[in-house]
């Protein structure tokens, strides 16, 4: 990585008596970066953290080469920042123009014309050109998601966080996703999710968060080869093997030491990831 | 190719100045009346024009049409002088919204009713707890996670949040205190205490915006909730002599007294002393 963009060291935060970040040391420069970890890894907590809503316990920031705990560096960020939350709410009440126009607003869009063609196209982008005009609460939950999606666009940020954007959208709405997210080289795109096929399609780097801890950082390739040697195929189950399921077509799919009458397979970055995770890892993708 | 109905046709210098916009209003109408008519005319008037600024008008025009009408409380706030964008940021304040001023209504309803129940000054009691309370609650719900939907992505944004804090608190205690005072209207009428809530609306809603700094907002406006509360009552019940049942009677609480009101006025500019000094307080969310 030429470029670091998103910096933390030894970040730490914690909720009464649950740990969220357990020290996370993170560096990210541009491209997709995708955040991968199970249910409670802390990624929504790191996410509002780089996204300037939250302040740590302890540990440092730097986003864009600034201080957000320094007020000035903090509002220079958010100048060039475009969020997606996790559960963000939306005005049932305001059409989805009106929406994005409300936040294009926060984001010191002050001229009205410009601000407009801005909501335009960014609604377009989202496929949502057609719809500008219906109101939030008549609009279907993969729609409302994709009016969420089209306001952390807005004037084109150069650090895109966003908290498992893909959930809620169907197949074609993915792929469209992942024409939109991967248009400019210079910007920074963090993405959380707990899907691998995401970060398989999307990103160039990934980082596995576990328990609040960052298990691996590297490319998505150096994910999948974690588990070279240890994948296997077999007509079998092997009742030994920890990690093991059934595939589509028929056959047994083990991680970890080899069963009997099995042959050595290519990883895929899935296996990687169970390889790391174990168990606990294993029973939320098949969830 | 020329329509056979007019027989002159414009001078190209008239033309030119035309798609430069430089010609007056009644020139301009009787030209493009021509224009509609004849197509020479049209033809050569086309190389003259500035694509650009054809873009330009062409955007506006779309921009205008695409527009869309605003929400009914969005239209009432610019007839009232607001300006368009402050207009959408409170129509974004949940407590702004009808169903919230809905229960305000309800609930100061209520406290005339039983103003109306009782005799004497004790009898305005309940309205006169309740009437600062309610900008507090509104106030403290307007700017909290979880009530928000767009907290997070309000803060994430350059807008500085105490400024959208600023201008959603003064419109939601202004309206508060509108429709308190409609409401007083229906009290007994017992002198100039019916409009001693006043003042304790105003104190009770910037220092819970203080305590704000300090701790979480809806925790803030539980403790400021507390101290009056309590504080109103104990001091009646202890002038009752013993803590007995409200006895109809004066009203005994310093708070709506003189200078009561005149120590409230003070305990008010204190605590906007410490908003202004700790503003920054709002701008990122700290758990500890």
């Amino acid at each position: 990585m030429s470029q670091i963009t998103v910096e933390t060291a030894g970040l730490r935060k914690a909720y009464r008596s649950t740990t969220a970040l357990d020290g996370v040391d993170l560096r990210v420069g541009p491209g997709i970066t995708g955040l991968l970890g199970p249910n409670g890894a802390g990624k929504t907590t790191l996410l509002r953290i780089l996204a300037t809503v939250l302040a740590p316990d302890g540990g440092t920031v730097r986003l864009l080469g600034r201080d957000p705990a320094d007020a000035d560096d903090r509002l220079a960020v958010r100048r060039r920042l475009g969020y997606l939350p996790q559960e963000p709410g939306l005005h049932p009440n305001f059409t989805a123009f009106e929406f994005v126009d409300y936040v294009a607003i926060l984001k010191e869009m002050t001229d009205r014309r410009a601000r407009h063609g801005e909501v335009r196209r960014v609604l377009e982008l989202v496929g949502l050109g057609d719809q500008a005009k219906r109101k939030i609460k008549a609009l279907s939950g993969g729609m409302r998601r994709r009016v969420a999606l089209a306001q952390a666009l807005l004037g084109e940020p150069d650090l895109l966080l966003l908290d498992e954007p893909t959930a809620g959208l169907d197949p074609e709405q993915r792929l469209r996703f992942r024409e939109f997210v991967s248009t400019s080289p210079d910007q920074t795109v963090v993405l959380s999710t707990h899907q691998t096929e995401d970060v398989a399609a999307l990103c160039n780097a990934v980082v596995v968060l576990d328990q609040g801890r960052v298990r691996f950082s590297g490319t998505a390739r150096e994910l999948s080869e974690l588990a070279r040697g240890r994948v296997w195929l077999a007509e079998a189950r092997d009742p030994a093997a920890s990690l093991s399921w059934r595939t589509g077509d028929g056959g047994h799919r083990h991680i970890g030491d080899a069963p009997a009458d099995a042959r050595l397979v290519e990883p895929t970055l899935e296996d990687g990831y169970l390889l790391l995770l174990g168990r606990r890892a294993a029973d939320e993708l098949a969830a | 190719m020329s329509d056979p109905a007019t027989t002159w046709h414009a001078e190209p210098d008239l033309l030119d100045r035309y798609a430069r916009g430089d010609i007056d209003h009644a020139r301009a109408c009787s030209l493009e009346a021509h224009l509609l008519e004849c197509a020479r005319c049209r033809l050569a008037l086309a190389p003259a024009v500035d694509t650009g600024r054809l873009e330009d008008s062409w955007d506006g025009l779309v921009a205008a049409l695409d527009a869309p009408r605003p929400g009914r409380m969005e239209r009432l706030l610019v007839r009232l002088g607001v300006r368009e964008h402050t207009a959408r940021l409170l129509a974004a304040t949940p407590t702004l919204r009808l169903s919230w001023l809905a229960g305000v209504v309800l609930a100061l309803g209520f406290a005339v009713a039983a103003a109306h129940g009782g005799r004497g000054e004790r009898s305005l009691l309940l309205f006169l707890l309740l009437a600062p309370l309610l900008p507090v609650a509104g106030v403290a719900a307007s700017f909290t996670r979880g009530v928000d939907p767009t907290y997070d992505v309000a803060l994430a944004a350059p807008m500085p949040a105490f400024h959208l804090l600023l201008i959603r608190s003064t419109a939601v205690l202004g309206t508060t205190m509108v429709v308190a005072a409609v409401a007083a209207l229906g009290l007994p009428d017992l002198g100039w205490i019916v409009a001693a809530w006043l003042v304790p609306a105003v104190a009770l809603t910037v220092v819970s915006l203080a305590l704000a700094t300090f701790q979480a907002p809806v925790t803030a406006a539980a403790t400021v909730a507390a101290v009056w509360v309590g504080g109103v009552l104990g001091s009646e019940a202890l002038s009752d002599g013993g803590l007995r049942a409200f006895r109809p009677g004066p009203i005994s609480s310093a708070a709506f007294t003189a200078g009561g009101q005149l120590a409230l006025v003070a305990v008010t500019i204190l605590a906007l002393l410490v908003v202004t000094s700790r503003h920054d307080r709002f701008e990122i969310e700290r758990t500890v």
